[in-house]
């Protein structure tokens, strides 16, 4: 009698479990291969390099898939389509048409990516434990990203990852240009407070200002999330050295503008992104989600401490110091 | 038995009890108040390792942009010089940290000029020289912003 009843309670689990295990069967039937691309143009690297990046990151940033048996399987194979689709969309070892100063960005993100240990992501070194990295082999990318500074052609063709995204000409000669994704550009940020300063590979300078939503959003410490309304935005200039070798703000490259609203750009973290560039202030993007494929991903990752906006001044002042200075 | 467990929670007590206090305290993100001067210009001294930005009025955007190298009357500017380090949330790149002097310049109506630093620590006291200083902040050229 008892065992009967025991055969009574397990039953509906083992029915329900066959089922789910019955769907997958069938779903896998229909389930769509990762659509596969041809190899464009392979990325070039030192030997030791392009094997940390092709054992660690090929899988998923580029379109030489090596996949396990495991990740073509309902329903991880879901999850591992999503990944790769989104990885290649950021960035793909198998497209890599870029100039050397491109290049040079590109494996600063990287760098910065694996030494953060945002990459490769954990979960997927979860199920593929051999894609970890090893202190050393941060150290291999690191000597040959940094080893890129010295060998950089001249400054002028030197570009950073913000200033390689591909550009749309604006044929509008509108003073106050406006993103594809509605983020407008206006003249108020020059009188905004200053909130920071900052360089990028010895070859920019930039000054960062914010208005007044986050401005107190940084004294108070209150961007967790950031509060909407608020806007930074980014001056970056050219180096100028000067004979005693004191570094000054040459040619205007761009103002890079971020723009929190929630409701709209759900898609980035709530910031909208924009970037105009050079004398006519053209507008950076070709569709509305352009910083989906690239802004957010260096963001999210790297700068999610401090509510996905890099350059928020350090917390490293008393306020009794500002205080004396600001009399 | 019971010396043992004695012993253990002694020793988890001791490891939870004392809870050291946060470094940062004291420290806050702040943002220079320049009141009612605007950003005009910025400079990098690698050797250094300081970032400063320039801020003035009216007149003193004016005089910069004459390249007079002398301010107007009723002028009013502040040079303000931080300490950069390496980015910590991004290889490759540096940014401000600690606020180290802010260096005010003013001229009367007749144009008579003012000068006075004023450091963050009064230790390290800069031996600037006034004029010296004077003629190196009006050098500044204001920065291009299309």
């Amino acid at each position: 009698m008892d065992s009967l009843k025991k055969k009574k309670t397990i039953n509906p689990i083992a029915i329900v479990f066959l089922a789910i295990l019955g769907v997958f069967a069938i779903l896998q039937l229909f389930n769509k291969p990762l659509e596969g691309k041809p190899v464009a143009k392979k990325i070039e690297a030192p030997r030791e390099v392009l094997a940390i990046l092709e054992n660690s990151c090929f899988n998923c940033h580029s379109n030489q898939q090596n996949l396990s048996w495991y990740d073509k399987i309902v329903p991880i194979s879901w999850a591992v389509n999503k990944d790769v689709k989104r990885a290649r969309e950021v960035l793909n070892f198998s497209e890599w048409n870029y100039s050397a100063g491109e290049n040079q960005g590109k494996m600063y993100a990287i760098l910065n990516m694996m030494q953060s240990g945002k990459m490769p992501l954990h979960n997927y070194t979860l199920l593929h434990p051999s894609a970890k990295i090893t202190t050393k082999d941060v150290e291999t990318i690191k000597k040959y990203t940094l080893s890129l500074s010295s060998v950089a052609p001249a400054k002028k063709e030197l570009k950073n990852i913000h200033q390689n995204i591909e550009s749309q000409e604006n044929n509008r000669t509108s003073k106050f240009p406006v993103s594809p994704n509605g983020v407008k550009y206006t003249d108020d940020y020059k009188s905004w407070k200053v909130i920071s300063m900052s360089t990028l590979f010895d070859n920019s300078i930039r000054v960062i200002y914010g208005n007044d939503i986050a401005v107190k959003a940084i004294e108070t410490e209150d961007f967790h999330p950031w509060p909407n309304g608020s806007v930074v935005v980014k001056s970056v200039w050219k180096q100028e050295k000067l004979s005693d070798g004191e570094v000054r703000a040459g040619e205007f490259i761009n103002a890079q503008f971020m723009v929190k609203d929630s409701k709209k750009y759900t898609d980035t973290e709530g910031w909208g992104f924009a970037k105009f560039s050079g004398k006519d202030l053209h507008p950076t993007g070709k569709t509305a989600s352009f910083a989906k494929e690239s802004c957010i991903a260096c963001h999210r990752q790297l700068a999610e401490k401090t509510g996905y906006l890099f350059d928020v001044p350090m917390k490293v002042n008393t306020e009794r110091l500002i205080k004396n200075l600001q009399k | 038995m019971k010396k043992i467990l004695f012993i253990i929670l002694s020793i988890c007590a001791i490891f939870t009890a004392c809870k050291i206090d946060e470094p940062d305290k004291d420290l806050k993100r702040i943002v220079f108040d320049p009141g009612n001067l605007k950003f005009i210009s910025t400079s990098l001294n690698t050797t250094k390792e300081t970032s400063s930005a320039l801020y003035g009025n009216q007149e003193a955007l004016q005089s910069l942009q004459n390249e007079t190298h002398h301010p107007k009357p009723n002028s009013e500017l502040k040079l303000v010089t931080w300490k950069y380090h390496a980015n910590p949330q991004y290889i490759g790149g540096t940014i401000t940290g600690e606020l180290l002097s802010v260096e005010t310049i003013k001229t009367d109506k007749t144009g008579k000029i003012f000068y006075q630093i004023q450091n963050s620590s009064e230790t390290e006291n800069f031996q600037s020289n006034k004029e010296e200083r004077i003629k190196y902040i009006m050098g500044y050229k204001p920065v291009v912003r299309p």
